[in-house]
């Protein structure tokens, strides 16, 4: 049967009516063979329009159909729906954007419509050689990772739990909770955080549907949104979190002493050790590194302390592999290392600390047990604090440095009555409902503020510290004896192999990037892995429990048991007679969605994985490799098109 | 019944594919006797006259070897196409243009220059060049214009089947000559030979990891390659992925690798093009985020004369057949 395509070029109003001169295009077309019809539509994607389109497709008995219109980014979905109404396969329509490529900006009106008239011969071309597309579904697997188990991950993970779905919840530490855990503290409301957190930690460690795996790490993740396939690493713990009921024994005993990083080194713990006390899950780790059985020295001490016999030298790292349907990344953050600008003295002389070091000598299950103490045990008479340290050097504002300082600021004159407290800001950034009143209470206190131009810098002048500071352009010196730094917040450390792991872009300040930065700032550009917390760029914890909240709400309004997943219908395909099995593709796909059948020696793609990229195809040798509705041979036709 | 009339002729080719006639050995006597050899100027003594006299599409088939690049050749290939049933692109040359192709990287004048002025075993003092025209007393002496581009045959006349080769092996003439004989033939433009790459027949491809990466470009002479090893996995650029196979990787047994002779695949519009994007994509792919663009670079500048690599065998069957002068 002969082929009948219709070409309808919208005006869009004035947008392309005044620019080109749509009739001169419609009775061009209309010669060309095959075009059974050619007009114009002042608004194709109105209510009208549309109506106009199907009822357009039924009456001239359409084969195909090109839509002369805007970018295909606004209303291609919308067309193809209508051609699909219509009874026409939607893949047998063409768009070609005559608007922004033409109307907009090709200023001369016989230009743009010489210009628009090629676009539209190009699409005819590449129209007849279309073919229909059917679209596949697949089942689904309702299951979800969260990666992380700090506020955000917690909060996803039980707001998915709710209804009975299954959840892993991943994290590298040995313990959950994440940064949150490690404050007494926390704004604003002044709560301690542990006892803020421990039902909800209980809560994911009793939840029958909630497996919670720490000290492992996610190692490779294949498949696509509704069915992923996940390697974690369960790292060995050595002590059997079945056998082991907490109680502490194993950790006097241990001969080795090192310093601490749950409690930013102040403290020192064993090679068995809790990164604090209440850290949960109340199980013991042996750190490998510097456990002297486990370096192969002479030691049984935890052993043979153990009532329980809990302890397993012989334990090995685990692969654990686990189908889902989505990802919550929720890996948090860390502080940024003032060791880098040298002018402050961090690590060069007591008592110059970070807020978070300050942060666990506050905490009653810190190195002091709550007390604030210089390094020589006494209190601290005056402490200055100096704001926005690593701004610079990050590029960005973290927005929550100077209320955790505020709030410090707090509760150190709630402990030391006496102290002085200065603290160096060049901005403040108290964007909250109760920040002012926060910041407001703390001067009411005492705690002095002083702008300065955020050229501080620490020397030690005898047993003192001293703050050099410039403000109101004059020099100026304060004498104290603490110096903590309010360190800029800046993605954890395993962010950038995560990111590599499943090909999902990072931002430029090193946070995951987001699917759309105001609209789905939980998403990622990767459909089915999801994004919340401090991963994405310094939050709060009630931001962070927000944003996780709504990523696990998002997966549950998409992701529905029992319902079935679209596949991406334009996928690449390999033609088993040309392949030769020479392995490019294999090498090169992004999303792991070609692999080599051994028996037929050729290279297969899986359509549930494939995203239709065009990599393959690209580099394939051969020919072999198609991309579906991207042919070469309907390209060539779209170029001859426009190439006279 | 008369036997089917078989011309030969070779346009800009080096006399291999001459050679690879003689090379089926025994079995050019099954040939000769299924077939009558009406013009074969490299073996017999027929003139331009005898197939001029011939009636239009009296000859079953014309094997026609070499490019074109002179008007002799426009002129002898336009005649046979004329007299013949079918016309057989034979060898590389016929097919893509082979190495006389690579010409086009130059053009008349440039070439002229080079062979009859600079090369160091000339002694033209006066400097001349061949011209189409020259006075020699009262005689003019005439030679054929010697085009600025090489072309394909197909490039220009009609071509029915190829074959494949520099020059074409005994069993792929032999498979053509029997499906021409038999009628067997399949769609018209076909090339006649396997349409799978040289991946599928290579002797290496069994070791051949699924994940291959070219960590860095070696050339041949620099080392001596593991003979079971894929080349490509030890840095060597071989176009066997992109070159279709049928050839009976003699070079591959002799530890070399693929230069291409056998052409694309089907699906393949540029030979040289779907190489390098093959071995590009391909190279330092493990530690693709580690590399900075000047290690890139590095990597990159390690292909000695590309186009000449990727397109040995094709530059006149390529997208921009040539280079632009």
């Amino acid at each position: 049967m002969a082929e009948r395509i219709g070409v309808y070029v919208c005006k869009c109003g004035p947008n392309i009516g005044d620019k080109i001169d749509v009739d001169v295009i419609v009775n061009d077309v209309n010669s060309i063979k095959n075009v059974a019809t050619a007009k114009s539509h002042n608004l194709l994607c109105s209510e009208d329009g549309i109506k106009f389109l199907k009822s357009e497709i039924e009456k001239e008995k359409l084969s195909r159909v090109v839509i002369a219109a805007c970018t295909p980014k606004m209303y291609e979905q919308k067309f193809m729906k209508a051609c699909e109404e219509a009874g026409l396969n939607p893949y047998l329509m063409q768009m070609t954007n005559i608007r922004e490529q033409c109307a907009w900006v090709t200023p001369d009106k016989t230009a743009a419509t010489e210009k628009a008239r090629s676009f539209v011969i190009a699409a005819i071309n590449r129209v007849l050689l279309q073919e229909p597309i059917e679209k596949k579904e697949i089942d689904i697997q309702p299951d979800v990772l969260v990666v992380g188990g700090g506020v955000a991950g917690m909060e996803a993970t039980l707001t998915l739990a709710q209804k009975g779905r299954k959840v892993y919840l991943v994290d590298k530490s040995p313990c959950i909770g994440g940064l949150g855990a490690r404050f007494e503290e926390v704004y604003q409301t002044m709560e301690c955080a542990p006892c803020m957190l421990a039902p909800e930690m209980q809560d994911i460690l009793q939840k029958e549907n909630i497996e919670t795996l720490t000290h492992s790490e996610i190692e490779d993740v294949v498949g696509s949104y509704g069915n992923f396939s996940v390697k974690i690493r369960k790292k060995a713990r050595y002590v059997s979190e079945e056998a082991c009921i907490g109680c502490g024994a194993c950790f006097e005993p241990c001969p080795v002493e090192i310093s601490n990083e749950f409690d930013e080194g102040l403290s020192k713990r064993k090679a068995i050790y809790l990164p604090f006390a209440g850290a949960l899950p109340n199980v013991p780790v042996i750190d490998k590194d510097n456990c002297k059985k486990l370096k192969g020295e002479e030691c049984n001490a935890c052993e043979q302390a153990c009532p329980f016999g809990a302890i397993n030298f012989g334990d090995e790292d685990k692969i654990i592999e686990k189908q889902v349907g989505a990802i919550i990344l929720a890996t948090g953050s860390m502080l940024f290392d003032p060791k880098s600008i040298p002018t402050l003295g961090y690590g060069k002389f007591d008592n110059v600390l970070t807020g978070l070091q300050l942060e666990r000598l506050n905490a009653s299950n810190g190195p002091t047990s709550g007390k604030i103490l210089l390094k020589n045990g006494k209190e601290p008479k005056s402490i200055a604090f100096i704001y926005c340290v690593g701004r610079k050097e990050k590029g960005y504002c973290s927005g929550v440095c100077c209320m955790y300082s505020v709030k410090l600021a707090h509760l150190l004159r709630d402990k030391l009555p006496d102290v002085k407290i200065y603290n160096f800001y060049t901005d403040l950034c108290l964007p909250k409902k109760e920040h002012q009143r926060l910041y407001n209470e703390a001067v009411d206190k005492g705690a002095k503020f002083i702008r300065s131009d955020g050229t501080e810098n620490v020397t030690r002048v005898g047993k003192n510290l001293v703050v050099q500071y410039k403000t109101d352009s004059t020099k100026k010196k304060v004498s104290v004896d603490m110096v903590v730094l309010a360190s800029a917040v800046e993605p954890d450390e395993s962010t950038e192999k995560i990111a590599k792991l499943l090909d999902i872009p990072l931002d430029e300040q090193g946070f995951f990037s987001e699917e759309h930065v105001l609209m789905k700032p939980f998403g990622t550009p990767l459909e089915g892995v999801f994004i919340a917390g401090s991963c994405q760029g310094p939050k709060d914890i009630a931001d962070a429990v927000a944003q996780g909240g709504a990523a696990a709400g998002r997966i549950l309004s998409k992701l529905i048991p029992g319902e079935k997943l679209e596949l991406e219908p334009k996928v690449a395909e390999i033609d088993e007679d040309l392949c030769s099995g020479c392995s490019t593709c294999i090498t090169l796909c992004p999303y792991s969605a070609t692999h080599r059948d051994e028996e037929k020696k050729i290279a297969v793609v899986d359509d549930a994985l494939c995203r239709g990229c065009g990599t393959c195809v690209a580099a394939c040798p051969t020919g072999a490799a198609r991309a579906k509705h991207f042919t070469k041979e309907q390209i060539f036709a779209e170029i001859k098109g426009v190439a006279k | 019944m008369a036997k089917p009339k078989v011309a030969f002729y070779w346009c800009a080719s080096c006399g291999g594919c001459e050679e690879a006639v003689v090379d089926l050995a025994e079995d050019i006597l099954k040939v000769v006797e299924a077939v009558d050899i009406v013009f074969w100027p490299v073996a017999m003594d027929f003139k331009k006259k005898d197939v001029e006299a011939m009636k239009d599409g009296e000859i079953a088939v014309s094997f026609i070897n070499g490019a074109v690049r002179t008007e002799e050749q426009e002129e002898m290939v336009k005649l046979l196409r004329r007299k013949s049933g079918l016309v057989i692109a034979f060898g590389s040359c016929a097919h893509l243009g082979g190495i006389p192709g690579l010409a086009n990287f130059w053009n008349r004048d440039t070439i002229f220059e080079r062979v009859y002025k600079e090369v160091p075993s000339i002694a033209n003092p006066k400097g001349v060049l061949p011209k189409t025209k020259t006075k020699v007393g009262d005689m003019e002496l005439t030679l054929p214009e010697f085009w600025d581009t090489v072309r394909t045959l197909d490039q220009v006349i009609d071509v029915d089947y190829y074959i494949p080769g520099c020059a074409p092996p005994p069993d792929i003439i032999m498979n053509a000559v029997s499906a021409i004989l038999e009628g067997k033939l399949p769609e018209k433009g076909s090339v006649l030979a396997p349409d799978k790459s040289l991946c599928d027949t290579c002797p290496r491809s069994e070791k051949k990891p699924e994940k291959i990466s070219m960590k860095e470009i070696k050339r041949p002479y620099e080392i001596i390659p593991d003979s079971e090893k894929c080349f490509l996995e030890e840095g060597i650029i071989c176009l066997g992925p992109a070159t279709r196979s049928g050839c009976g990787e003699k070079c591959i047994n002799a530890n070399m690798p693929c230069r291409g002779c056998f052409g694309p695949t089907k699906e393949v519009i540029d030979h040289g093009a779907k190489g390098l994007s093959a071995i590009a994509s391909i190279l330092g792919i493990e530690d693709e985020e580690k590399l900075s663009e000047e290690d890139v670079q590095k990597l990159v500048d390690k292909i000695v004369d590309p186009a000449g690599l990727f397109y040995m065998y094709s530059l006149p069957s390529s997208l921009l057949r040539r280079k632009k002068i």
